[in-house]
């Protein structure tokens, strides 16, 4: 910790991990959907295909929020603007 | 390891310097790619019989079955924006297909995806217009005009949203392969890396391509129906 950009860095990552933790609860979302489309399959065999066409749209709706926190965390890895800040910042 | 978007040439054009990115040079691929396939089925076209097979077939049942996904999904008003969102699906899905010969797949890249997002905007902007008229701009101010920003606000998302659902999956599926090929020895990316192109490349790149339409023509049908 001797250098401030050595623990920029590792905040950085620490942030990213946090960004990432949204995909418990998105999963969560993805695990009901499933839950009850596989049910609504059993209970109705022949409704299988809309119900299946169906899955995958909220699937893919559900979806969103953790690829948002994967985008959050590739530009705190990669494309951090605040790193540039803090050397223009120490000259 | 370099997970940024190569730059191969500097074009200066009347003192506006334009890059050729990777991204821009994979998508001439896919056209040519896309155009030679089209010209094909074209000359093919002539010689087609009332009974089809070989070629034929092929070419049939796919503009068929998406005929019948399209006028599924979005009615049979708007089935005639079906063909559009046939090169949409054609062109997603060979550019998630690129990536397993190795090149950056053109949907890795926002650009790409925003500016297909914003088509689907625009037609989406155009449909309601068209087929609504007064009564789509009136849907903005329902329930009542207090909530209008919140509308433009609801509206202004979904291009944002659609683009990045399908940036996000091409873009990490290509950063996973990139470190895999980055840190591991060299016996080990010989065979083993063609089940991590399948899964990311050939099974995602095609489920987002499917959710890419779908999304787009329910937007559609929102707006016009």
């Amino acid at each position: 910790m001797n250098h401030p950009l050595a623990f920029v860095i590792a905040v950085a990552h620490i942030a990213a991990v946090i960004a990432l933790l949204n995909g418990i609860l998105t999963v969560f979302g993805q695990a009901k959907v499933a839950s009850q489309a596989i049910e609504s399959i059993a209970r109705q065999p022949e409704a299988a295909d809309s119900i299946r066409s169906t899955m995958f749209i909220a699937f893919a709706l559900c979806e969103t929020s953790g690829i948002y926190g994967l985008l959050i965390a590739i530009i705190i890895l990669f494309a951090n603007p605040l790193i540039n800040t803090l050397i223009n910042f120490l000259g | 390891m370099d997970l940024n978007i190569k730059n191969l040439w500097v074009i200066n054009i009347g003192g506006v310097e334009v890059w050729i990115t990777e991204t821009i040079f994979n998508t001439w691929i896919i056209m040519l790619l896309l155009i030679v396939i089209a010209v094909i089925a074209r000359i093919k076209m002539r010689s087609f019989d009332e009974i089809p097979k070989g070629f034929q077939n092929l070419a049939e049942a796919a503009v068929e079955i998406f005929d019948k996904f399209a006028r599924d999904t979005v009615g049979e008003k708007l089935s005639y924006i079906a063909p559009w969102f046939f090169m949409v699906f054609a062109y997603i899905l060979t550019s998630s297909l690129l990536s397993v010969a190795g090149l950056r797949a053109p949907t890795a890249d926002w650009a790409t995806t925003f500016a297909l997002s914003l088509v689907t905007f625009v037609l989406m902007i155009a449909m309601g217009l068209r087929h609504r008229k007064g009564e789509y701009l009136k849907s903005f101010f329902s329930p009542h005009p207090i909530f209008f920003p919140l509308n433009l606000l609801g509206e202004l998302a979904k291009p944002i949203s659609l683009s990045f659902r399908l940036f996000g999956n091409m873009l990490s599926g290509t950063i996973l392969l990139t470190l895999y090929y980055a840190l591991t020895p060299i016996f080990v990316q010989i065979g083993i890396p063609s089940l991590l192109h399948g899964v990311f490349d050939v099974a995602f790149g095609a489920l987002q391509t499917y959710i890419f339409v779908i999304i787009s023509l329910m937007y559609i049908r929102g707006a016009a129906d």
